[in-house]
């Protein structure tokens, strides 16, 4: 069941790829636009980059995770798709990981946009592309949730960061903090533990909002 | 009061501190109590 | 409803107890405690300030088990408390960022000193708030609660991550002593002072779940029209 929901969600994402396309451009825009308001200097550019990185991808996020749903709710399939007993927490998890996908998909398709303009490389390759994987599932576990619920509100292009980005400030500061440590260089070792708080945020919500999902999109 | 050496004149910060809890509680609870009245006084319309 | 009347005599006793409470833990702390030795008068702070902290961490999570509550088991009066205690705890809230913030000027310089407790504070009023606001855009009832409910269970498990991204995030930058010492001689005004916020807050929960079951049933089951027969004149001009 869960495979059936992640393969029409993956299909339903390949089918939609320009809009993929078109929240990337967004989220590198914003990392130009983050630049231009810290001005020319690179020591101070390289000193932000990734914390630049991150809120270009919670910005990127809402678009992303908003749209999720679009289909769903266009569709009126949400109704078809709960018919089946335990279907929602399939429903659930495909959504989530498949969002996990696109968002991670944006987070590296950024890095390179934030090298260029923020001379903010690494040879540490892994450890960057752990943390993204890590940071926008942390993302993606409420986001999801979150998205279910304000697809069928009003407002609904408010209510979802206004919900969302307090949740994920845990998120925000341990990712940033790691990609600025595997950025500038970590003397003391700290990207570990950043990275365990990571994990114990996303499996708590990766849980969590699993468990409730079921409550918040019956009718 | 012999002088503490460390922070000084503080007083105005503090009547400020009491001040704006007074206002924002009392203010908080004189709206609740208004627009409970209001309620009630809709509620109790034919 | 007649009984709603009577039963509102409590909350406004509360309240008051907590007002006159209030007045006499301030006004001793204020002026009759000695100042202390290191912040000298702005210590007197504290005596607002902590019980203020105390207390709207205590609604905050009243509305966590209201949400419980609400979720597993139903039932309207939850959906209305889980909406007070947490425009209570909103409100409470949000005057601890402001204390700490007239406490932070003369004590470290700045508005805003990254202190763990406050920053959690702030990440809560956005979090408390934004679900206020959900509540306003949703207009099915059951809807409302649910989600409420759920959004609530969630942003009240996030608290103590919040709290430990945030103070683990700061101790790289500066140590701070805690304004949380203090010393025996004080610890009359303070009590009196929790005492006072306590029943003041525990009225203004209950006259504010009060409005919002008054709410809830002009919603669910609206006044019906007066029929036809009489008074073909009079409009139903109360909506």
């Amino acid at each position: 069941m869960l495979l059936a929901a992640l393969r029409k969600d993956f299909l339903l994402q390949w089918r939609t790829r320009a809009q993929v396309l078109a929240i990337l451009i967004f989220g590198a825009t914003s990392l130009l636009l983050f630049s231009f308001a810290i001005g020319p200097n690179a020591l101070a550019l390289r000193q932000h980059a990734a914390g630049f990185l991150w809120l270009a991808l919670l910005l990127s996020s809402t678009l992303s995770l908003a749209e999720s749903f679009q289909a769903e709710m266009e569709q009126r399939a949400l109704e078809g798709l709960l018919l089946l007993p335990a279907s929602a927490r399939a429903l659930y998890y495909g959504k989530a990981l498949a969002n996990w996908g696109q968002l991670a998909f944006l987070g590296l398709a950024l890095v390179p946009v934030m090298i260029v303009l923020y001379d903010a490389g690494t040879t540490n390759i892994g450890a960057l592309v752990g943390i993204i994987l890590l940071g926008t599932a942390g993302l993606s576990a409420p986001g999801t949730l979150y998205a279910a619920m304000t697809s069928q509100a009003r407002a609904r292009q408010t209510l979802l960061p206004l919900l969302l980005f307090p949740l994920v400030v845990p998120v925000l500061l341990a990712s940033a903090k790691a990609t600025s440590l595997i950025i500038l260089g970590d003397p003391m070792g700290q990207v570990r533990s950043w990275s365990l708080l990571l994990v114990c945020f996303d499996l708590i919500y990766w849980s969590l909002c699993g468990l409730l999902f079921g409550r918040v999109v019956e009718d | 009061m012999t002088p503490t050496g460390v922070i000084e004149g503080g007083w105005g910060f503090v009547v400020a501190a009491y001040v704006v809890s007074a206002v924002v509680l009392f203010g908080y609870a004189v709206s609740v109590h208004v627009r409970y009245r209001a309620e009630r006084k809709r509620s109790q319309r034919p | 409803m007649s009984a709603d009347r009577q039963g509102a005599v409590v909350p406004y006793a509360l309240a008051a107890l907590g007002l006159a409470l209030l007045a006499w833990g301030s006004s001793w702390g204020l002026f009759a405690a000695p100042g202390e030795t290191y912040m000298g008068d702005v210590q007197r702070i504290m005596y607002v300030h902590v019980p203020t902290a105390w207390n709207a961490m205590l609604a905050l999570t009243f509305a966590f088990g209201c949400a419980l509550v609400s979720l597993f088991k139903g039932g309207w009066r939850w959906d209305a408390r889980l909406e007070a205690g947490m425009e209570v705890g909103v409100v409470l809230s949000t005057l601890l960022c402001m204390q700490g913030a007239i406490w932070a000027k003369p004590t470290w310089g700045v508005w805003w000193d990254w202190d763990p407790r406050l920053t959690t504070t702030a990440v809560l009023v956005f979090a408390f708030a934004g679900i206020l606001v959900l509540r306003r855009f949703v207009d099915d009832p059951v809807k409302r609660a649910v989600w409420s409910a759920v959004a609530t269970i969630i942003a009240y498990v996030d608290v103590p991550i919040v709290y430990f991204s945030v103070r683990w995030w700061n101790s790289l930058h500066q140590v701070q002593s805690s304004p949380e010492t203090v010393s025996k001689a004080f610890h009359w005004p303070l009590r009196i002072n929790a005492f006072g916020i306590l029943f003041l807050m525990s009225g203004l929960i209950g006259l504010r779940t009060r409005l919002a079951v008054l709410r809830l049933e002009s919603e669910l089951a609206p006044p019906l029209p007066p029929p036809a027969a009489v008074a073909p004149a009079s409009t139903r001009g109360d909506r």
